[in-house]
């Protein structure tokens, strides 16, 4: 049954003494999916990805990688695994090219020619030490790394930081091809931008609790909007304030900001009842925006 | 001109060290007083002057004097040097290391500032180390109704405290100039060892006596500062010099480029560049580095086995050599007339005596250096092992590769094993070349026999090392956990004996296991071969255990 997921948690848990850093993940992750793992830092996201790969042990709860148990059969599934931790460190006495030969030997050999490949796509500097390069040129080769050994499964902390917007397409585009060949990715991020362009589906974590799990359409569907008025004569805040959905009003003179959740013609019809509108401009629902209003949500039940 | 913050800060990185070497030093002194106390040391007060001055036994002895002098102004000024040399090595150098040298001189303070506040937080810490043990001293005597009349701890103490520093801000002034933490502290320690055998061999050879006052070592306690007092001379000319280095080290800082990061430039690494050697540099410091776990971990460590391996080497020849020039018969005289005294001596050197070669290599190599030498990397390359990947944060990446816990320890073992091999040999080589040399005749296989054992006794603490940093991944507990149990088994194994009750109880200590049979005169004991690598494999075994049960550290 478990078989058909990359990932599987169940009731996945972890407490650090008496801080419950991880409680009760549920999450599935489809083979040839891409899925963004968000959360602000300190949200549980590098706990998830550290018990899942064995290098600590959950308090309570179980998961799979593609059908195998992430204890006892945690050798076995790392052949399968890619990984680029965050804020990653390298041994800084080794050039790009030795990191990579002895990651690939510790992995009985990789393509060299593929490596070559993904080093020059993501124009990475091999020779160089690594203690030498520049965070973000050490990065290159940790994706490198993570990419080489064309695994299944795709596990990324925070891979972006560091790298330029070019590197970032790069990366995308590499993250989008492999998953049309059938692999998986755990994108965990908080650039939300990022897990915008690329991801099928988001989980969104807070405090170590799993928020939701949605599709990006879904999500965006549900969006908030940011709407600007402009009106002829000054306007009072309460009117604004009174209409179901509406949030954060700002308001300067003739000109309000706001942000709303609901159909817009129910607002409209409010507002221009008792105002003469000159203009009106909306953004498009931005994730980001998005992710704070779970948070919103989410802090207000609690 | 005082930076508080980052005068605290030094004091808050390094108060930790400075209290467990006190609280151990005055454990020492504890224990050795206390056993001191039970034994019979009349012996002493009927040796020859000649003789006294020889081991290093002031002229009043008693259990306090005794004591005092082989723990405060023997063992615990290394320690104290020891401290004092890593903190002036690493005052600039680390943080040039650490890359945190930018964001600190980002602050508008000089680079002198930060080196007066270092500075200032090295002096107030040994200050108090150093005070804090004179009163301790005179502490532990009352309790144990030692007598220290006549004797000025407190002078010692100043003695003490100016060696101590002087060997800090030589660290410090090689530091500023080079921004090599290990440079810095690596020459100074250099000149401190050189130093410490010169003091003690240079006055045994006829007509080279002066030559021991151009070494720094002499004004501890060339002028016995416990029974005389303060030597103001002496002291003037430790100040001199830590002014002279001050002043240096200041002029040093200022001048040079600071380094972003430091990432050694190696001998490959030049050869690497070179057309003609280019290829097989390569292969040595690229794909032959790399290929597995352990001959990674081994190439980290050859800083570490160059030196202590070369010091090894040379000491054992150089002690060949020099006991040509010993007065062996008067001494072989002095004990037939006073046959206690060798005992005495055998519980501070191992059981070595200066009658015959094989004694003098166990006083001089075998008793301390060797051991202290072989623990050190055993401990070194033990500890580093699990929780050297773990504070850098690479296991995480490492163990996302498809192999199991227990292969990285098998694996870190295997080198911590050829380290200690690489050692062992050396120090066979160097014994064996300077009986030769010396024309001394001491059996081969015995030296080789001496040196397995020693080399085993390096596994078991490095072994016990790894099996610390398994169960916890904190590498300070891995170094002050095996070392603090080295030396209370070395004390254990040297002083119990002494006391009929008690040495029975010397069983208990892996060293016994080296000495205990008296190798170098005896040849093998392969039953205690078998303890000591059965300990090791033991320990080695516990650890993969205990690393396959624990959670993995992340960072710190």
């Amino acid at each position: 049954m478990n078989n058909q997921f990359a990932i599987h948690t169940e009731g996945f848990t972890k407490h650090y003494g008496g801080v419950h850093a991880l409680v009760d993940l549920n999450i599935d992750i489809k083979a040839g999916e891409i899925f963004g793992f968000l959360g602000p830092n300190g949200a549980g996201k590098t706990t998830t990805i550290r018990t899942l790969l064995d290098e600590i042990r959950p308090t309570a709860g179980k998961a799979s990688i593609l059908g195998l148990d992430t204890h006892k059969q945690a050798v076995e599934i790392r052949k399968h695994i890619g990984y680029l931790p965050s804020d990653l460190a390298l041994y800084p006495n080794l050039t790009g090219k030795d990191t990579l030969t002895f990651f690939a030997n510790l992995r009985g050999g990789v393509d060299w020619s593929y490596v070559n490949s993904l080093a020059e796509r993501l124009n990475a500097d091999l020779s160089k030490k690594v203690g030498n390069l520049s965070s973000g040129n050490r990065q290159k080769i940790g994706l490198v790394q993570a990419f080489m050994s064309k695994p299944e499964i795709f596990i990324f902390d925070e891979p972006s930081s560091g790298l330029d917007p070019l590197v970032q397409r790069e990366f995308q585009n590499m993250m989008r091809e492999v998953v049309k060949k059938g692999s998986s990715v755990f994108l965990s991020s908080h650039t939300l931008s990022e897990v915008q362009n690329v991801a099928d589906r988001v989980g969104i974590i807070r405090q170590g609790k799993l928020a939701a799990i949605e599709s990006i359409s879904e999500l965006k569907s549900k969006a908030i909007r940011r709407i600007e008025l402009d009106f002829d004569a000054p306007v009072e805040a309460s009117v604004f304030e009174a209409i179901s959905g509406v949030r954060d009003v700002v308001l300067e003179n003739h000109h309000v900001v706001l942000s709303y959740d609901g159909k817009i013609e129910d607002m409209l019809r409010v507002v221009m009842d008792k105002y003469e509108l000159l203009d009106i401009r909306t953004q498009e629902a931005d994730l980001e925006e998005i992710f704070l209003a779970y948070y919103r949500r989410e802090g207000a039940a609690a | 001109m005082m930076l508080s913050n980052i005068f605290t800060k030094s004091v808050r990185d390094r108060w930790k060290g400075t209290a467990i070497a006190f609280v151990s030093l005055m454990l020492l002194l504890l224990f050795a007083m206390s056993i001191y106390r039970n034994i019979d040391i009349n012996i002493y007060q009927e040796m020859p002057e000649a003789l006294k001055s020889i081991m290093g036994i002031p002229a009043g002895v008693n259990a306090g004097s005794l004591a005092v002098s082989v723990f405060l102004s023997g063992a615990g000024a290394w320690v104290l040097a020891g401290l004092t040399i890593a903190s002036g090595s690493a005052s600039i150098a680390s943080e040039e290391s650490n890359g945190t040298i930018g964001l600190l001189l980002g602050n508008p303070k000089s680079r002198t500032n930060i080196l007066v506040s270092k500075a200032a937080a090295m002096l107030l810490l040994m200050g108090l180390l150093v005070t804090a043990s004179w009163g301790c001293t005179y502490l532990i005597a009352g309790m144990l109704g030692v007598n220290m009349g006549g004797m000025s701890v407190g002078a010692l103490s100043l003695h003490l405290f100016s060696v101590a520093i002087f060997h800090g801000f030589l660290a410090m002034a090689i530091g500023a100039w080079t921004g090599n933490r290990g440079t810095a502290a690596g020459i100074t320690t250099g000149v401190m060892i050189v130093s410490i055998f010169a003091v003690g061999l240079l006055p045994l050879i006829e007509g080279w006596e002066n030559l021991v006052k151009i070494f720094p070592w002499y004004y501890l306690n060339g002028s016995e500062p416990l029974f005389n007092g303060i030597n103001w001379g002496h002291i003037g000319i430790l100040w001199a010099g830590i002014v002279l280095f001050a002043v240096i080290s200041v002029i040093g800082m200022n001048r040079r480029d600071l380094k972003s990061q430091n990432v050694g430039v190696t001998l490959l690494d030049r050869l690497r560049n070179y057309p003609m050697t280019q290829k097989i540099a390569a292969r040595l410091a690229g794909s032959a580095r790399v290929s597995r776990i352990w001959i990674k971990t081994f190439t980290e460590h050859q800083t570490l086995l160059v030196i202590t391996g070369y010091v090894m080497l040379l000491t054992g020849m150089l002690i060949g050599v020099i006991y040509q020039f010993m007065p062996i018969e008067t001494m072989a005289n002095l004990f037939e007339e006073f046959p206690g005294a060798e005992v005495i001596i055998a519980a501070i050197g191992g059981g070595g005596g200066f009658s015959t070669p094989e004694g003098f290599f166990q006083l001089e190599i075998f008793g301390l250096m060797a051991p202290a030498a072989l623990m050190v990397v055993g401990i070194m390359v033990g500890s580093r092992a699990l929780s050297g990947e773990e504070s850098r944060r690479t296991m995480g990446l490492l163990l996302a590769n498809p192999i199991p816990r227990s292969k990285i320890i098998i694996e870190k073992s295997l080198t911590m094993v050829i380290c200690a091999a690489v050692t062992g040999i050396a120090t066979f080589l160097g014994v064996w070349l300077g009986s030769l040399f010396g024309g001394l005749g001491i059996d081969v296989g015995n030296i080789a026999a001496t040196c397995l054992l020693v080399t085993l006794l390096g596994l078991v603490f490095g072994a016990l090392a790894l099996a610390l940093s398994a169960a916890t991944g904190n590498g300070r507990v891995a170094v002050f956990g095996s070392i603090g149990i080295a030396l209370v088994s070395y004390m254990a194994s040297s002083f119990l004996p002494l006391s009929e009750n008690l040495a029975g109880f010397a069983k208990w200590s892996p060293y016994y296991y080296f000495l205990g049979s008296d190798p170098l005169f005896m040849g093998m004991n392969w039953g205690h071969v078998a303890i000591l690598g059965g300990l090791a494999l033991g320990l080695i075994a516990l650890s993969v255990l205990l690393f396959q049960r624990r959670d993995l550290r992340d960072g710190g």
